[in-house]
């Protein structure tokens, strides 16, 4: 590794230079030179952020398990760092190497979130990367893209070569192999983007083009390239058991958000939250086994030091064995003075055994998500939790000591009148009113949270086709939640609705929505996710130059017949599936978690689903 | 028995640009993964013994830098060099373990001095060098800007009583200032106060990030050395 002069006057120079000095205990020395394939792996994010991604860890594994391919990270500079990097000339560049992005043969993007596509746009323009694919030559690298976003590429179909969607533990290395054959043969850019497209859970934008209707909805989506399939079917890896999973995960060199040993336990979820994107497109359930999951956490503890073990997972509580796998991983993080963290955790009676045995979670409060404020709307969005699961839970924490519970609801979900608004002012109050009859009127210090969010309906979910209420509505929404929450020991978050309408153009936007990411990355938009740095003005001037109306995408409700944007893209759930959750939704009509039963969604039609019917026979008590 | 151990190390490269407290969470990791198991003090919040000499600036190198630490069993320094050494990142060497001598508190309370070498570009020659440096050290008062612990106000002090001794060469296009300052809990004065007022007394406008600084030493009271 050269030590770069230049590079170095800069660090001398920011805030946190540790962020672009890589280095890393376990990160991959290769030498680029002598693999077929170059790829960064770009999370368009501050390194504290993207280091505490799990996905990175994996795919950065899996990658660089493999002789012929070199994975190196690259992460968003800070502003400091940016204006520095502009000014003197330095391009973005590799944390391993330090090579310049355009380099790679390949720069692949995480996904995670749609406010960070004018970061993906950022950090191409900071490695002097033309933007849109069609300005690029054969000389610079493939723009790949994947992460859950991806499931609508449409807002980034003109700046991105090929995305992967779903499951990347074998599409990727798959495709960079694909990629290392081509460009043995002496193929081109076109030529291998042409062969990529057969694979599976690969989308190639270019070979595609949305023809419209006069009122701007798609008419149809037309192919440019006869052999191009009608539909991408996402990637899907048949289990995690035998996926790899990394023991020797790299250690941030600076303080991360997360810096801890983690271990997902099962991909997927089987509990059908209506507006819940990741309950789909996750599917099926997939566990690790018990045996797998401790010898993973042990190996990462023992190779990494780590003083911190996480589960990971949609619902850590819904693991088929967890008892036994909570109860062992107790057992033996004590023994090694390891904390653990069990992150949404279902509040049952189990849960407080568990949670009473470590004692952290006391200090940081107990957290729960009825997500909607009564039983009515709770029906609609099929989030499976009563009142008397609620005040059960939240009653057995008070007596077990607990002096802060967090709440979380969404507000702005289809079908809510304010009677739903005044249900979660109610739960909060008693809440309040519980903790005198268990405390005593002095009661102590303890303290209610009410956060609540914007809902913004995504793709693939049975709210696909929903309108996002009006900023306006929004805003009055806070205005009432926060004169009904003026309660003593309540305290209330919202979130910025700017930024949930920016989200909303993204997650459902077309082809078009791509112009508006282009001006507001003109005007200076980076970063979109950091309050600090977020800018509406430059929102405002991309709408205005960009022609794109923000209702079209977010307040207008879509009939099941239209075309969406993002049906080239098949998440494995059926279309009919989730026509069918949207209406029982309109009638308030719950849908059972299908390890009750089958429910339909279809996944199985591509791949083995063990979750139907795993809980049938079992008293089974509906409890959230 | 103690157990009470110390490591010399140097810090160089790229990871100069990282915290006193990023360096201490990779040390705390690299005991956990050894095995050399720490001790940990009493109380509500426990922590490992452990802790620097002297905390390095995050931007300078350090050649002879101290970590000591308190181990649950005793182990022999060549067993903590050899399963440390394993563990460390690129640009951290570790250069020896010692055990801590059974009368003294600990090094952080005893570090008195420390000897720096602070590279500055400049066009200006040695000659000048020298004689703008014998002006410097004969004014009996050198005011520098210094944030105060307590108030985190920036007050003007008299850093001259503070100052050991200072040495300056021209090296190719650098001036080479090696410096003997004071360093610990009882006086404390960092080089960059002396960067500051000495570039700004001979009229030096070369940029900070255009200088390099290493500690290349640290001294302990009673003329001790590690
Ligand atoms: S196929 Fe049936 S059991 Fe499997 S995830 Fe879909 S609904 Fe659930």
């Amino acid at each position: 590794m050269k030590f770069d002069y230049k590079l170095e006057k800069l660090l001398k120079r920011v805030e946190k230079p540790g962020r672009y000095i890589g280095g890393e205990i376990n990160s991959a020395l290769k030498d680029p030179a002598k693999v077929d394939v170059n790829i960064a792996f770009a999370f368009p994010d501050l390194y504290e952020i993207g280091m505490s991604y799990l996905g990175m860890q994996i795919l950065y594994n899996v990658l660089n398990k493999k002789d012929n391919i070199y994975c190196q990270r690259v992460f968003a500079p800070a502003p400091d760092m940016e204006e520095l990097m502009r000014q003197e000339g330095v391009p973005l560049f590799t944390l391993e190497t330090k090579t310049p992005i355009n380099e790679m043969d390949f720069v692949g993007f995480t996904l995670q979130y749609e406010m960070s596509y004018t970061t993906v746009l950022n950090m191409m323009d900071l490695g002097n990367i033309p933007l849109c694919s069609r300005d690029r030559g054969e000389d610079l690298p493939i723009i790949a893209a994947g992460g859950p976003c991806a499931y609508n590429p449409e807002p980034l179909a003109d700046f991105i070569d090929i995305f992967v969607i779903g499951d990347g533990e074998n599409a990727l290395p798959d495709l960079l192999d694909k990629y290392a054959q081509c460009k043995k043969a002496g193929m081109s850019k076109i030529e291998f983007l042409k062969e990529a497209c057969r694979m599976e859970g690969i989308y190639v934008p270019s070979f595609y083009e949305p023809e419209y209707n006069p009122d701007g909805t798609i008419k149809k989506i037309c192919k440019l390239y006869d052999e191009a399939p009608a539909s991408v079917l996402r990637a899907i890896l048949p289990d995690t058991e035998s996926a790899d999973f990394p023991v020797n995960p790299l250690i941030p060199i600076i303080e991360a958000v997360h810096d801890r040993a983690v271990v997902e336990t099962f991909r997927g979820c089987t509990r059908g939250c209506r507006f819940c994107q990741a309950g789909i497109i996750y599917r099926p359930v997939r566990e690790r086994s018990k045996d797998t999951v401790i010898k993973l956490a042990k190996a990462q503890l023992a190779n990494t030091g780590h003083d911190e073990l996480s589960l990971l997972s949609l619902s850590t509580s819904d693991y088929s064995c967890f008892e036994e796998l909570a109860g062992e991983l107790i057992d033996y993080t004590k023994k090694e003075n390891v904390s653990l963290s069990l992150p949404s955790l279902r509040i049952d009676k189990f849960a407080f055994d568990v949670l009473n045995k470590i004692q952290e979670y006391k200090k940081s409060g107990l957290t729960y998500a009825p997500e909607a404020g009564t039983q009515r709307l709770r029906d609609v969005i099929n989030k499976g939790v009563t009142d008397d699961d609620i005040f059960n839970s939240i009653e057995q924490a008070l007596i077990l000591g607990w002096k802060h519970i967090k709440l979380y609801f969404m507000i702005g979900l289809p079908t809510e009148t304010y009677d739903d608004l005044d249900g979660i002012a109610d739960i909060a109050k008693r809440i309040i009113d519980l903790n005198y009859k268990i405390n005593g009127p002095k009661g102590g210090r303890f303290n209610v949270t009410v956060s609540v969010s914007n809902f913004v309906p995504k793709a693939d979910t049975p709210f696909q086709w929903a309108a996002q209420n009006t900023a306006a509505e929004f805003e009055e929404k806070h205005n009432y939640l926060a004169r009904k929450l003026r309660i003593k020991g309540v305290t209330f978050n919202y979130h910025d609705n700017t930024t949930s309408a920016y989200e909303a153009v993204f997650a459902r936007g077309d082809r078009r929505t791509g112009k508006l990411l282009l001006e507001a990355h003109k005007a200076g938009a980076r970063l979109d996710g950091w309050t600090e740095y977020f800018r509406p003005d430059a929102w405002e001037r991309a709408f205005e130059a960009s022609g794109i109306s923000r209702d079209f995408y977010t307040t207008r409700e879509r009939t099941f017949d239209e075309v969406l944007p993002w049906d080239i893209i098949d998440c494995g759930v059926s279309k009919k599936y989730l026509i069918n959750e949207a209406k029982k939704a309109l009638d308030e009509k719950t849908t059972r978690d299908c390890r009750l039963g089958c429910t339909g969604c279809g996944i199985n039609r591509y791949v083995k689903c063990s979750m139907d019917g795993a809980l049938r026979g079992e008293a089974h008590t509906d409890n959230e | 028995m103690s157990n009470r151990y110390a490591i010399k190390f140097s810090k160089d490269g790229y990871i100069k640009y990282t915290s006193h407290l990023d360096l201490l969470r990779m040390f705390k990791r690299a005991f956990k993964k050894t095995g050399l198991m720490l001790k940990y003090s009493q109380g509500y919040n426990p922590h490992p013994k452990m802790g620097f000499a002297q905390p390095l600036s995050l931007g300078y190198s350090g050649k002879s830098e101290l970590i000591e630490f308190e181990t649950v069993m005793p182990h022999t320094t060549g067993e903590i060099m050899e399963k440390m050494r394993k563990e460390m990142p690129e640009g951290i060497e570790l250069i020896s373990c010692f055990e801590l001598p059974e009368n003294i508190k600990s090094l952080a309370a005893d570090a008195d001095a420390a000897e720096y070498k602070i590279w500055i570009p400049t066009s200006l020659s040695e000659d000048v060098l020298k004689k703008e440096m014998d002006r410097y050290l004969n004014m009996t008062e050198i005011v520098a800007l210094k944030r105060q612990k307590k108030t985190k106000k920036m007050e003007p002090v008299n850093i001259r009583p503070m100052i050991r001794s200072l040495e300056i060469n021209k090296v190719g296009d650098f001036a080479m200032i090696k410096a003997l300052l004071d360093c610990g809990s009882r006086s404390n004065c960092s080089p960059e106060l002396v960067i500051s007022s000495f570039c700004s007394h001979c009229g030096i406008e070369t940029p900070r990030y255009d200088m390099e600084v290493e500690r290349t030493n640290i001294f302990f009271v009673n003329k001790l050395q590690y």
